[in-house]
């Protein structure tokens, strides 16, 4: 066993079982994962421990031997014999991170090549390892003050073992953690863009009966993200919101309003059994100004927020409530007055960059005002209608064209020779032209309809789980429902999907 | 005297109409007004237009000087003087007449105890009759000296000892009477709702209808529900004519009926419910400056209709019902007249809009549709709060109304109703997952670290209470 060919055959053997049925893969990787376990622990495998040239990518005189491993065949063999390498790295040189492992040397290039191609089937069996391996490319990243390099790669690992994303892992808190501070905020994109539905844990406690093995397909990545397969670390409620918050905060990043309120209302709305964390505080006071910036106005909270929950928001972020009570009046001389008395407060709070963006966006807010009683009007007259603009004409008419250059106005400036009155401004009507129009409406009815299905399927799947979830069961103890002499299983469970379906989707109308 | 009167001043921009001729609307309604109008209404209309209209006090106080002397009231007289004194110290009649006074209180006072006593030994021989007609007497007596408290009081006494409907009938307007005297427009309506649901006969019913639509009209125009009240009055019957002048007479009534129904009806309305009513039509035969002001108003042409209103502004104000209304009825008018003016146009010019609506503008400023002219200020007020849907054009002077592309409308509500049930069932399915994943917020997370999540087996009863609040 304990020569390389002996790996070379193996998985040799594993190959040949990969067409053949999904039960007799499944048995086989599991031999596999376990004969490898048993060599680790029994120091069979130390040959293969410091050769360097062992999985060696791209070195083209290497290329045709035969114990050259192919992540995306091999993904268990190459991953033990990574870890076995960093390992023995990690202890000769009494460091948590080897400089082997630090960006652009042996090692590093060596988890790059695995992390884009490993075969994600095979890494179900093995997510201890692979979460490791992920943990240690971030945090090698992070030392090397380089957590640029990590983003992309862990990004796309994470699609390639669940391209639906909709269940929460520990590594996407450490993807979002770490393009916060590499400030790579569109790289994070396409894993925030797919909606979280589910979290490891649920389905795991109740296993249905003669369900697929773990390297079926299956319709839900619950299935094999799973508390005990390590593919997450074990999560609290504290991960939750910092994952969402921290979402919400990329999307601010990127000025995208409406995501990042949706994110920061998620975490407004994580149930709670009394106390409220200063995380959802935090979100909180940061949706308010979000929602200054993207409509104008306070917003109402989404509906299911309790409402003492909601009170203790309002108590806590005071200031925020007055900044956009204020922000309402359409005075500029109070909001700057307002801003300036609680400048400690927005500072305190890191949000005194998105302060000043409310405060910009106020002129924006009360032109869109102006628009809607005026078709046109010279400058001079605009300055007196609204006190967010500069009395000087000449300074008024130069934020007005920076506004309208920055697309968030739309509007034209006319010069008229001889008319002594000033500079026009002229708001087109409304609607802009309907080719475009039509194709934007496309667009994101598109995007509208497939989250809509992505959701429909959650739907689906929360429903089973919690038609099956020993709350629910005790629920229908509880309120009788149960078919008292019935004891038949299937009939409840489907009584329960449909009483369920009605209950999530219910309220909403 | 250029403001002969102090209302011609509340929010009229208009000129004064030409009061000091004679021949003005006024002339007429001085005169002809205690003639048409019985009762103390007749006093208190004399008495308002005495305290309101600086021209016609000195005349309007002497009559009601005279007509309070005619009565019973001591009170009435005394208030009457008073303010006779005030405005014409000079007058005979504004020397107070103690002699009288006295006089009057200690017949009123006889005469109370004489009706309590007789109330009373009806009341020994237990005869219904008696004892309800002892109880009218005594209110009539009440109401008579001004004792609206006690006239109230001594009418609803009455309805215990009412034997036919008839007599519930008369109660009730005597009711009706007080208070609309009193001013409690509430107990007017309550009272009305009684009448309309007494047993009474049919044709009673109907002879009774006209006077109970006048009143009903009356309530619902001091409660501001033009509408109604203009439903109402178009439904009195002609039959009323001078039945009912303790209260109103049939020219209030198409004065009242027409100016509530310009504040809330468009064009057709108009022409088919009042034009063309042939009931109503007796009534604006009275007032015919009210028809060709609706006339005018369903041709379209706003500016004489304006013009009338604004000429008989200072006439309605010295209304005791129309007084509080005109300012609001009359912006209202106007309102919809504007409104109504911009029906057929995409765009128009502000300058032939200010020709209709503000002429004296035109004349009097040095840009009459500039940003700060109050007419453009009217508009702006106008769009903000959504009357109108249109857009001014201060470079061209012109009014441009909002084109709706009614497709892209349509989709763009569809597709934000869309995202945002999208964004709620999301909201709602994280919910649920975390609740099932035990992963909410929980007291001990304060102090420990996170929690690890399959510590579920461990959670609390209210885990389970939210759980099946959730799902039940």
């Amino acid at each position: 066993m304990a020569s390389i060919s002996a790996l070379v055959a193996s998985s040799a053997k594993l190959q040949h079982f990969a067409d053949q049925s999904s039960e007799e893969y499944d048995r086989q990787i599991r031999d596999l994962v376990t004969s490898l376990h048993r060599s680790l622990s029994s120091n069979a495998l130390n040959f293969a421990a410091n050769d360097p040239t062992l999985l060696d990518v791209g070195s083209a005189s290497l290329w045709n031997r035969p114990e050259n491993f192919d992540p995306a065949t091999d993904a268990i063999t190459y991953l033990f014999l990574l870890r076995l390498q960093i390992q023995t790295l990690q202890e000769t040189s009494q460091e948590k991170l080897p400089a082997d492992l630090l960006p652009s040397r042996v090692l590093w290039t060596k988890c790059v090549h695995y992390l884009k191609k490993f075969n994600p089937i095979q890494v179900r069996y093995v997510g201890h390892e692979w979460r490791q391996l992920i943990e240690l490319v971030a945090q090698a990243a992070q030392a090397a003050s380089k957590p640029f390099l990590a983003t992309q790669l862990i990004k796309d690992a994470m699609l390639r073992l669940d391209p639906s994303c909709a269940v929460f892992t520990s590594t996407h808190l450490l993807l979002v953690r770490l393009c916060l501070h590499a400030k790579a905020y569109t790289c994070i994109l396409p894993v925030l863009n797919k909606h979280i539905c589910h979290f490891p844990g649920i389905s795991e406690r109740f296993p249905p009966k003669g369900a697929p093995v773990l390297c079926a397909d299956h319709e839900s990545s619950l299935a094999f993200i799973t508390n005990n397969s390590g593919l997450s670390a074990p999560l609290g409620s504290r991960d939750l919101s910092r994952y969402f918050l921290y979402g919400g905060m990329v999307y601010l990043a990127l000025k995208k309003w409406s995501e990042a309120s949706h994110f920061l209302e998620l975490v407004m709305a994580i149930p709670t059994t009394g106390p409220v964390s200063m995380i959802m505080v935090e979100a909180y006071k940061k949706w308010v100004l979000v929602g200054l910036l993207e409509t104008g106005k306070l917003r109402p909270p989404p509906s299911m927020i309790a409402p003492n929950v909601y009170k203790v928001y309002q108590s806590i972020a005071r200031p925020y409530i007055n900044l956009a009570n204020t922000f309402e009046l359409r005075d500029l001389n109070r909001l700057n007055a307002e801003i300036d008395a609680a400048r400690n407060v927005w500072s305190a709070d890191n949000n005194s960059g998105l302060v000043a963006q409310v405060l910009d966006s106020f002129t924006v807010h009360s032109l869109v005002g102006i628009k809607s009683v005026f078709a046109a009007l010279t400058v001079t007259e605009l300055s007196e209608q609204t006190s967010s603009l500069p009395r000087d004409t000449d300074l008024a008419e130069s934020v007005i064209a920076s506004l309208i250059m920055s697309g968030s106005v739309s509007a034209t400036l006319v010069h008229t020779p001889g008319h002594s009155e000033g500079t026009m401004l002229r708001f087109p009507s409304a609607h802009p032209s309907s080719q475009l129009h039509e194709l934007q409406v496309q667009g994101r009815l598109a995007r509208e309809s497939n989250t809509l299905e992505a959701l429909a399927a959650s739907v689906k799947k929360s429903n089973n789980d919690i038609g099956l979830g020993d709350e629910f069961i005790d629920h229908m103890h509880k309120s009788k429902a149960w078919n008292s002499s019935g004891t038949d299983y299937s009939v409840a469970e489907d009584e329960t999907r449909f009483d369920v379906d009605e209950d999530i989707m219910g309220d909403q109308i | 005297m250029p403001d002969a009167f102090a209302p011609a001043q509340m929010g009229s921009s208009a000129a004064p109409p030409n009061l000091s001729s004679g021949t003005g609307p006024l002339g007429e309604t001085l005169s002809p007004m205690p003639v048409k109008v019985d009762g103390r209404t007749r006093f208190n209309r004399l008495y308002l237009i005495g305290n309101t209209s600086t021209l016609l006090a000195v005349d309007a106080l002497k009559s009601a000087v005279a007509e309070a002397k005619s009565g019973k009231d001591v009170g009435r007289y005394e208030k009457a003087v008073r303010a006779l004194a005030e405005v014409a110290p000079g007058e005979q009649e504004a020397a107070l007449d103690s002699a009288w006074v006295s006089d009057i209180q200690r017949s009123v006072r006889a005469q109370s105890e004489r009706l309590e006593h007789e109330l009373r030994g009806y009341k020994n021989n237990l005869i219904k009759e008696s004892i309800r007609m002892g109880n009218e007497d005594l209110g009539n007596h009440y109401y008579e000296t001004g004792d609206l408290v006690a006239a109230a009081k001594a009418y609803s006494r009455m309805r215990d000892y009412c034997t036919t409907p008839n007599h519930i009938a008369s109660m009730l307007f005597k009711m009706i009477n007080v208070s609309a005297e009193r001013g409690d427009w509430i107990g007017v309506q309550s009272n009305v709702h009684r009448l309309r649901n007494s047993q009474s006969k049919p044709e009673d019913l109907l002879k009774n209808q006209p006077k109970i639509l006048a009143a009903l009209g009356l309530s619902q125009m001091h409660a501001n529900s033009f509408r109604d009240a203009a439903a109402s009055f178009l439904a009195v019957d002609s039959s009323l004519s001078d039945t009912f002048s303790e209260i109103v007479t049939p020219n209030d009534i198409a004065v009242y009926g027409g100016l509530c129904a310009l504040a809330s009806m468009d064009r057709q309305e108009l022409q088919k419910q009042v034009l063309d009513n042939p009931s109503f039509r007796h009534f604006l035969e009275l007032e015919p400056h009210i028809r060709r002001a609706i006339a005018f108003f369903c041709n379209s042409k706003f500016r004489p209709c304006l013009d009338i209103l604004e000429n008989y502004r200072t006439d309605y104000l010295l209304d005791i019902n129309l007084q509080r209304h005109v300012p609001v009825l009359y912006t209202q008018i106007r309102t919809k007249a504007i409104h109504q003016y911009l029906v057929p146009f995409s765009r128009v010019t502000l300058d032939s809009m200010a020709a209709i609506f503000a002429p004296d503008v035109i004349g009097g400023e040095a840009r009459p549709t500039g940003l700060n002219s109050p007419f453009v200020q009217e508009l702006i007020r106008l769009i903000k709060e959504g009357v109108l849907n249109t857009r001014i054009d201060l470079e061209k002077g012109l009014l441009v109304s909002n084109q709706t592309d009614l497709r892209i409308e349509v989709q763009t509500k569809t597709l934000d109703s869309l995202s945002s049930f999208n964004k709620e069932a999301h909201l709602r399915i994280v919910r649920a997952a975390v609740l099932h994943a035990g992963l909410e917020i929980r007291d001990s997370d304060a102090e420990q670290g996170p929690r690890q999540s399959h510590q579920g087996t461990r959670r609390g009863p209210s885990g389970y209470r939210r759980a099946g609040g959730l799902v039940g």
